[in-house]
C-alpha cells in the first residue's frame, strides 16, 4: 500500500509555472470483502495542476473522482503510481497543506462560525496570534462578514458551504480539493456561488483540484479540464481553457466550447458500452 | 415564556386530579397506612423542624453524589475507549452486559458482606449498577458518530486531542446528558436501597426504623421530600446546563 508522497522542499521556479500536484500512473485496486473479486477503480491516471491553476475533472456520477481527492487528501490508499503534493514557491519548507471542500460542508455545529475556522487553523499548527486576522479576512472574502458567532445551524445551505470554502482557504492551501461542492446546493444558489468563487480566486489565488460532473461549471471555472470516463477512472481528454476571465455562463464561446465537450463525452461513453 | 405557560396548566391539572384522587382513597384507610395529602405535609413539616433531619439527607445526598460521579467517570471513560478501539470493544462487550443482568439486591447484599456496614458498601453498590448503564449508553453514542467529519478532521491534520475535544466529545454531549439522568435518578433509589441494607445511617435508614413501626406516613414523608430533592437537582443543574451546551441548535435558541 503506498501513500501521498510529501515533497518537503518547496518548489524551485522554473521558466515554466511550478507544479503543485503532480499524479503519476496511478492506480486502485478495490477488493470486495470476502468475495476474493478484484477490479480496477483507478487505472493509470497521470495528471499535473500547475500553482495557482484552477483544474477541473469532469467525469460520471461513481466514476472514482472522489477517490483520487481523498488518496491526494491522504484518506485513502492507492496500489500504484505516486502522488506528489508540492508547498507553494516562496514559502519555507512545511509539510504540504492541503484543503478539501465537500460535497456537503461537514462544519462542526456545535462550534461558531469562527469555531470552525479556528479549529483547522489549530489543526494545522497556525500560530495563535494569526487566528483572528485569518477568520476576518476569508470570511469577509467569501461575503460572510460578520457572521463570526453565528451558528452553523442558523445558516442556509449556501452560506453554510461559505463557511466551509472560508475554512479551506483560512490554512492557506498549497492545493485546495473541491468535490461537487454546489451540487447540493439548488440552481440560483449554486450559480451565485460559482461567481463569487471566480471572485475569490482573483484575490487569494489558490491552486485547485475540482471535480465535477457538470461539464458547463468545469468550462466555466477552469484553466485546464481533465476528461474521465468510467469503470474503471481513465483520463480521455484534456482541454485547455483560454477563455479570458472574468467569464459569463452565457458566453457562445463558453456555452460552444461545453456542447462540443458533451457531444465527446456520449461518444466515448457510448462506445463503452 | 409563552411555551413554559402554556405547559403549566395540564400539568397543574393533573396534579391537582392526582390530590384529590390520592385523598379520597385515604379516607378509607388509617392515617398510618395510607396518610391523606395534608397529613403528608405535617409530617414533612415535622422532619424539617428537626436539625437532625439535614444532617441525615446530607449524608445520604453525598454518597449519591459519590456513586454517581464515579459512576459518570468511569462509564464515559469505557463507553468512550469501547467506541474507539475495536479491541477493547471486543474485551469488555460481554462483561458489561454481564454486570447489566445481575440483580440490584444481589450488589447490595455483597457489599454489605464485603465491606461491612461502611461508607463504601453503598456508594459501591451505587457504582456497580449505575455505571453498565453509562458504559453502554456512551457506547452507543460512540457507533452514531459521523465519520464524515472524522474524515474532514483527518484531511486538515487535527490531532488525537483536539480530534476528542472538538469532534468527538460534542457528539457524544446529548449521550452523555441522558447518561447523567438515567445515573442521577438510578443512584438515589439505589441508594435508599443499599443504606437500608447496611449503611447505618441515612435517609434509607430512616425508612428502615419507620417500617419497623410500620409507619407507613414516616416513609412516605421521608421518600416524597428526598424525591423533590432530585427532581429540583433535574430540573435546576441538568435541564439549564443541556440549554447552555446545545445553545447551537436552532430549537434550543430563544
Amino acid at each position: 500500500m503506498a501513500h501521498v508522497m510529501l515533497r518537503k522542499t518547496a518548489r524551485t521556479d522554473t521558466a515554466s509555472a511550478p507544479t503543485a500536484v503532480i499524479i503519476d500512473k496511478l492506480s486502485k485496486k478495490f477488493t470486495v470483502p470476502g468475495g476474493g473479486i478484484t477490479f480496477t477503480v483507478i487505472e493509470s491516471v497521470s495528471l499535473t495542476v500547475g500553482e495557482g491553476q484552477f483544474v477541473s475533472i469532469v467525469g460520471p456520477s461513481g466514476c472514482g473522482k472522489s477517490t483520487l481527492l481523498n488518496i491526494i487528501a491522504g484518506i485513502e490508499s492507492y496500489d500504484g503510481g505516486s502522488v506528489t503534493v508540492a508547498p507553494r514557491a516562496g514559502t519555507a519548507s512545511h509539510e504540504p497543506r492541503v484543503a478539501y471542500v465537500f460535497q456537503s460542508p461537514r462544519l462542526l455545529n456545535w462550534l461558531t462560525v469562527q469555531g470552525n475556522i479556528e479549529f483547522v487553523l489549530e489543526a494545522q499548527g497556525v500560530p495563535r496570534e494569526q487566528w483572528q486576522p485569518r477568520v476576518t479576512k476569508y470570511l469577509q472574502m467569501v461575503g460572510l462578514g460578520g457572521q463570526e458567532k453565528n451558528y452553523p445551524l442558523n445558516l442556509s445551505g449556501g452560506m453554510q458551504q461559505r463557511v466551509a470554502i472560508a475554512r479551506a482557504l483560512a490554512i492557506e492551501p498549497d492545493i485546495l480539493l473541491m468535490d461537487e461542492p454546489f451540487s447540493h446546493l439548488d440552481a440560483i444558489t449554486a450559480r451565485k456561488l460559482r461567481f463569487d468563487l471566480m471572485e475569490i480566486l482573483g484575490r487569494a489565488k489558490p491552486t485547485i483540484l475540482f471535480v465535477t460532473h457538470d461539464l458547463a461549471e468545469a468550462v466555466f471555472l477552469s484553466d485546464h479540464i481533465y476528461m474521465m470516463n468510467t469503470r474503471p477512472a481513465r483520463i480521455f481528454k484534456e482541454v485547455e481553457v483560454d477563455i479570458p476571465r472574468p467569464r459569463k455562463p452565457e458566453d457562445s464561446v463558453i456555452l460552444d466550447l461545453e456542447k462540443s465537450l458533451v457531444r465527446e463525452f456520449f461518444s466515448v461513453l457510448e462506445g463503452k458500452t | 415564556m409563552k411555551r413554559v405557560g402554556a405547559g403549566l396548566l395540564p400539568s397543574l391539572l393533573t396534579l391537582l386530579v392526582c390530590l384529590l384522587l390520592w385523598k379520597a382513597v385515604s379516607l378509607f384507610f388509617p392515617p398510618v397506612i395510607l396518610p391523606g395529602p395534608l397529613a403528608l405535609l405535617e409530617r414533612m413539616i415535622e422532619i424539617y423542624s428537626d436539625p437532625a433531619s439535614y444532617v441525615i439527607v446530607g449524608e445520604t445526598l453525598l454518597r449519591i453524589f459519590e456513586g454517581f460521579v464515579i459512576s459518570m467517570l468511569l462509564g464515559t471513560l469505557l463507553g468512550l475507549s469501547m467506541g474507539l478501539k475495536h479491541d477493547i470493544e471486543l474485551f469488555f462487550d460481554s462483561w458489561v452486559m454481564v454486570l447489566l443482568t445481575v440483580p440490584s439486591v444481589c450488589w447490595a447484599f455483597l457489599s454489605v458482606l464485603w465491606f461491612g456496614i461502611s461508607e463504601v458498601a453503598p456508594v459501591l453498590t451505587i457504582v456497580l449498577i449505575v455505571f453498565p448503564f453509562v458504559v453502554m449508553n456512551v457506547w452507543e453514542g460512540t457507533k452514531a458518530m459521523e465519520k464524515s467529519l472524522i474524515e474532514m478532521s483527518h484531511v486538515y491534520r487535527a490531532d488525537r486531542a483536539l480530534m476528542l475535544r472538538k469532534v468527538l466529545i460534542p457528539q457524544l454531549m446529548p449521550y452523555i446528558f441522558s447518561s447523567l439522568r438515567i445515573a442521577l435518578s438510578l443512584s438515589w433509589k439505589i441508594a435508599l436501597v443499599a443504606e437500608a441494607f447496611g449503611a447505618g445511617s441515612g435517609v434509607g435508614q430512616e425508612l428502615i426504623n419507620w417500617f419497623q413501626d410500620i409507619r407507613v406516613d414516616m416513609m412516605l414523608a421521608w421518600g416524597a421530600s428526598f424525591m423533590i430533592v432530585m427532581v429540583a437537582v433535574d430540573l435546576l443543574i441538568f435541564r439549564l446546563w443541556a440549554r447552555r451546551v446545545f445553545a447551537w441548535r436552532p430549537q434550543f435558541a430563544t
